[in-house]
């Protein structure tokens, strides 16, 4: 007898993206990279370049809405409810300027239109599992991390890579509360860092990414609980001392340096093992490594003594 | 009340000589560092984000001897009105 066995890479038909939508992103940033060159001061109504969708990386459910994904938002530098998005439409996104330094070979400032021209641009549909124990699945457009290491040449003795996100007090609310430690920071080992996986965003649904999801640049490692992506990146930093993230000074009880997906090890106030899809509200499985295990389980089999899920 | 009042002013003294001009905010965040979390996300998740933005965050911005010393002045001065009738 014939079995049909899904696989968690099986894809529903439903979450193809239209091919008439994949043509006329083309056409559109093929304009938007005109207007780019006509006039800086349009850049942030361009368009993304091209980028191919990356099919090593399946998600196994359906892609999220791109209006729930665009708001419903964790950004606690505009506040902590999550209909921020209308007042982060207020931060400049350009001209925007991301710092590499630390412990490399050659420190660097990348303009944001500089990273797009230069950085090896392609989609990745991934997963992403808030600690709230909702989750989303996003066609994010950007770079794998390990290519923007391999410019700046990170020295021998870092360990860690620092994530910082710009403090605007004019347009962010949030940093009223100044008893906060911003900035907001958040890393991980040079070794995550260098994983396949991590990836720095710039794009969404074939769009430059919006200011609620962390435009102009993010940080998006799928195995992790999301508080551990960083959005709108200014300055990325190579150390060889841990970094106290933010959430990390804040709770770290809740809130640890590892926070790898777990659905076995519950938030000390709710279970891990659901998460809710947005926009349909169904509950599904949470797995483990929010279910990229066979890319990254093997960073972490020397470092059992360590709180890697929370 | 009027010894409620003393009290409270006492307490402002109090958070004056220990803390100076730090914010409430401040102040409670080096007590308990989540509490301020919790209480902003339940406040702006679930009744309205502008009572945090609007009304509480003004006083967690105030120095935490303030609140204490014009609640402490008010019932001091209530208390003493009342009781010369």
């Amino acid at each position: 007898m014939h079995i049909l066995k899904s696989r968690p890479w099986n894809l529903p038909e439903s979450s193809a993206t239209p091919e008439a939508l994949v043509f006329g992103r083309r056409q559109a940033m093929a304009l938007g990279a005109g207007m780019l060159a006509a006039s800086p001061a349009m850049a942030q109504q361009a368009g993304l370049p091209p980028a191919m969708r990356n099919t090593r990386y399946v998600p196994g459910r359906a892609i999220t809405a791109e209006r729930e994904v665009t708001t419903y938002n964790n950004f606690y530098e505009f506040g902590s409810q999550k209909t921020i998005s209308a007042a982060a439409q207020r931060m400049p996104m350009r001209p925007w300027t991301v710092k590499v330094e630390g412990m490399v070979e050659t420190p660097r400032e990348y303009g944001i239109e500089d990273l797009l021209a230069r950085m090896p641009l392609e989609e990745r549909v991934y997963r992403l599992r808030c600690v709230e124990a909702w989750a989303m699945v996003v066609p994010w457009t950007g770079f794998p991390l390990s290519a923007l290491l391999a410019e700046v040449k990170p020295l021998s003795s870092a360990r860690y890579v620092v994530f910082q996100t710009a403090t605007i007090p004019s347009v962010m609310p949030g940093l009223r509360q100044s008893w906060y430690p911003w900035p907001y920071t958040e890393g991980c080992t040079l070794a995550e860092a260098a994983n396949e996986l991590s990836f720095m965003v710039v794009g969404a649904y074939g769009k430059l990414l919006p200011p609620q999801n962390g435009g102009p640049l993010r940080f998006h490692q799928p195995w992790k609980y999301g508080f551990k992506a960083g959005k709108s990146l200014v300055t990325i930093r190579l150390t060889d001392q841990r970094p106290v993230s933010f959430w990390e000074k804040i709770q770290a009880q809740e809130y640890g340096f590892w926070a790898n997906v777990n659905p076995a090890v519950p938030h000390p106030r709710w279970s891990q093992a659901q998460e809710r899809m947005l926009g349909t509200g169904e509950s599904v499985p949470t797995l483990l490594f929010n279910g990229y295990g066979e890319f990254v389980a093997d960073l972490y089999t020397n470092l059992q003594r360590e709180r890697l899920w929370a | 009340m009027r010894l409620i009042g003393l009290a409270l002013l006492a307490l402002a003294v109090g958070l004056f000589a220990v803390f100076g001009g730090d914010p409430l905010g401040a102040v409670l965040f080096r007590l308990d560092p989540g509490l301020l979390n919790l209480v902003q996300a339940v406040v702006q998740r679930y009744l309205l984000p502008m009572i945090w933005d609007d009304l509480l965050l003004p006083v967690l911005e105030a120095p935490a001897w303030v609140v204490p010393a014009i609640l402490g002045g008010a019932m001091t001065l209530f208390g003493w009105m009342r009781a010369r009738g």
